[in-house]
């Protein structure tokens, strides 16, 4: 039996408020109360591109980081290929590489080779592994000529690239990215996208899912669409499917209109 | 298998840790003059304050520079056990690199550990040329030592003092920045654990509080090791308390240090900055 990549189900999060001066002491063990994620379920196949779209705050990233396994669930689950990402987090982690552009934490004295032999050994793989892994990922992602420089003197383009083949090292089936295009100019936005599709979904087969608020980027890779808003999902199927459900033309004429029929929706409720 | 695995993710965090430190050789050479100066200093006070009545409170006898030496040399490791912790997790926070280390597939303890290998070792180099430079210019002689005893003294410290470091990080974890318990802990060992006096000259009272912090335990049983030569049965009583010490604050500290990153995960501020 083949476990489905991605599966969420009835997922919550709360977090607690914001606090200033002294009662910043108590958000630790504040309650939890604002609502992040309100029960939503989906699940992704392997090998499907999967893009989340919505407004900010919708819950995007509050939901790539539950399933990446940097935040907890208040309830519901989720799981990562078959892995519970609270009980079995470790073993959910081998199969998940999480990439958030613009936040790429390198250590810039150490080269780009340096930086992902470090993060190889944290993904448990042996040192002729990790340099035959590194070389393939570098090859594919073009950095041949940057990788013995210290990642200080790289561009953002070069950055992103680097975070990418570092989320790719231990080959996971799972590929979690958040805004991967957010930094990079309209050209190499559209070569990353080309490399996804092609390349990280395409040739490997990587189960992809991304948030992104650039429409044309998910209308390029993604087959199915997630749409949030305020932590709920109002819509989940094919870009087509939702153009003609809405019986509108493009894409962002799709999600205005579905955007607007959950807001008219919650106020009659 | 696995603790292989550990080990070898515990070497490349110290292999990054040397890396990135080459970068800044000069700083290393600065250490070994202002090791000189600080040893020059005590030296030179020492002088100025030895007196017969000093001589004869000293518990090994010996001069105060001597006494002064190991208490301020080794001093360091308690204030590395309590900043090593939390400079590690807050330059991961800061450089941004520990959300991607929290995605791979090592525990944040193996990450805590792996990051303060570096800082023991160089602080232990620092104290080799603290020591030298006592050797070399001032006429310390640590020539009747118990080196076997001096290193035990120094690995039972270490534990017990990783416990506190591990309880600062908790904090830290939490609440992200300002640790009261870390310096109210650290201000009350240089004043109670005998650093730059024995603790013999305080009043009863507070000798009774200095028995209840581990660094008391470390300096005595290192004095008695390097300055007095102690054969083993006479360093047990330090050794033992120390490894009570870490043996009831390693477990405390490690289960605190699992709430308080449960409660971040839960909170979502475990990346914040």
């Amino acid at each position: 039996m083949t476990a489905r990549a991605i599966v969420v189900e009835n997922l919550e999060k709360y977090f607690p408020p914001a606090h200033s001066g002294w009662r910043a002491l108590l958000h630790p063990v504040s309650r939890l109360t604002l609502c992040a994620l309100a029960g939503i379920s989906f699940s992704v196949e392997p090998g499907e591109a999967v893009a989340l779209i919505g407004e900010n705050g919708a819950g995007k990233s509050t939901l790539l980081r539950v399933l990446a396994t940097l935040i907890l669930p208040t309830r519901g689950h989720a799981e990562i290929s078959g892995y519970d990402v609270e009980r079995d987090g470790a073993d959910a982690r081998k199969q998940l590489g999480y990439y958030t552009s613009g936040d790429e934490g390198f250590y810039g004295r150490l080269t780009g080779r340096e930086n992902l032999q470090l993060f190889a050994t944290m993904n448990n793989l042996a040192h002729s592994q990790a340099l035959r892994r590194i070389n393939e990922l570098a090859e594919l992602l073009g950095l041949e000529e940057i990788l013995d420089r210290q990642t200080r003197t790289y561009s953002t383009g070069m950055l992103q690239r680097l975070g990418l083949a570092r989320s790719l090292l231990h080959a996971p089936a799972v590929l979690l990215l958040d805004e991967p295009t957010r930094s990079l100019d309209p050209l190499a936005a559209a070569e990353f996208r080309r490399f996804l599709k092609t390349e990280i979904a395409g040739r490997l087969g990587t189960t992809l899912l991304f948030a992104s608020h650039t429409l044309g980027e998910v209308e390029e890779i993604a087959s199915r669409v997630v749409l949030l808003a305020a932590g709920r999902i109002v819509a989940f199927d094919t870009p087509r499917n939702l153009c003609s459900q809405t019986g509108t033309a493009d894409l962002q004429d799709a999600l205005a209109r579905l955007t607007g029929v959950a807001s008219s929706a919650e106020r009659r409720s | 298998m696995k603790v292989h695995i550990t080990f070898e993710k515990l070497y490349a965090f110290f292999r990054r840790d040397l890396a990135i430190a080459r970068g800044y050789r000069s700083a290393f050479l600065l250490e070994v003059c202002e090791a000189l100066f600080g040893v020059a200093t005590f030296y030179y006070l020492s002088r100025f304050v030895e007196s017969p009545q000093l001589l004869s409170a000293l518990p090994q006898g010996g001069s105060y520079f001597a006494f002064a030496l190991i208490g301020f040399a080794f001093f360091d490791y308690l204030s590395v056990a309590f900043n090593a912790f939390d400079a590690s997790l807050e330059e991961a926070r800061q450089n941004r690199t520990l959300e991607a280390l929290l995605v791979t597939q090592t525990s944040l303890p193996v990450m805590l550990a792996g990051s303060v290998i570096y800082p023991f070792i160089l602080t232990s180099l620092r104290t080799i040329v603290y020591l030298g430079w006592g050797v070399l210019l001032f006429g310390f002689s640590p020539r009747s030592a118990n080196w076997g005893g001096a290193i035990l003294i120094l690995l039972a410290s270490i534990l017990a003092f990783a416990g506190l470091g591990i309880f600062s990080t908790s904090y830290t974890l939490l609440f992200k920045r300002g640790n009261p318990a870390k310096w109210i802990l650290l201000g009350l060992s240089g004043f109670l654990g005998g650093m730059m006096y024995p603790v013999t000259i305080l009043p009863k009272y507070l000798q009774d509080v200095a028995r209840l912090i581990p660094i008391t335990y470390s300096l005595e049983g290192m004095r008695a090791a390097l300055l007095g030569g102690a054969p083993f049965r006479l360093l047990w009583p330090s050794i033992i308390a120390l490894l009570v010490f870490a043996a009831v604050l390693l477990p405390l500290s490690f289960f605190t240090f699992a709430w308080a990153l449960r409660r971040t995960k839960i909170t979502g501020t475990l990346t914040h900055i």
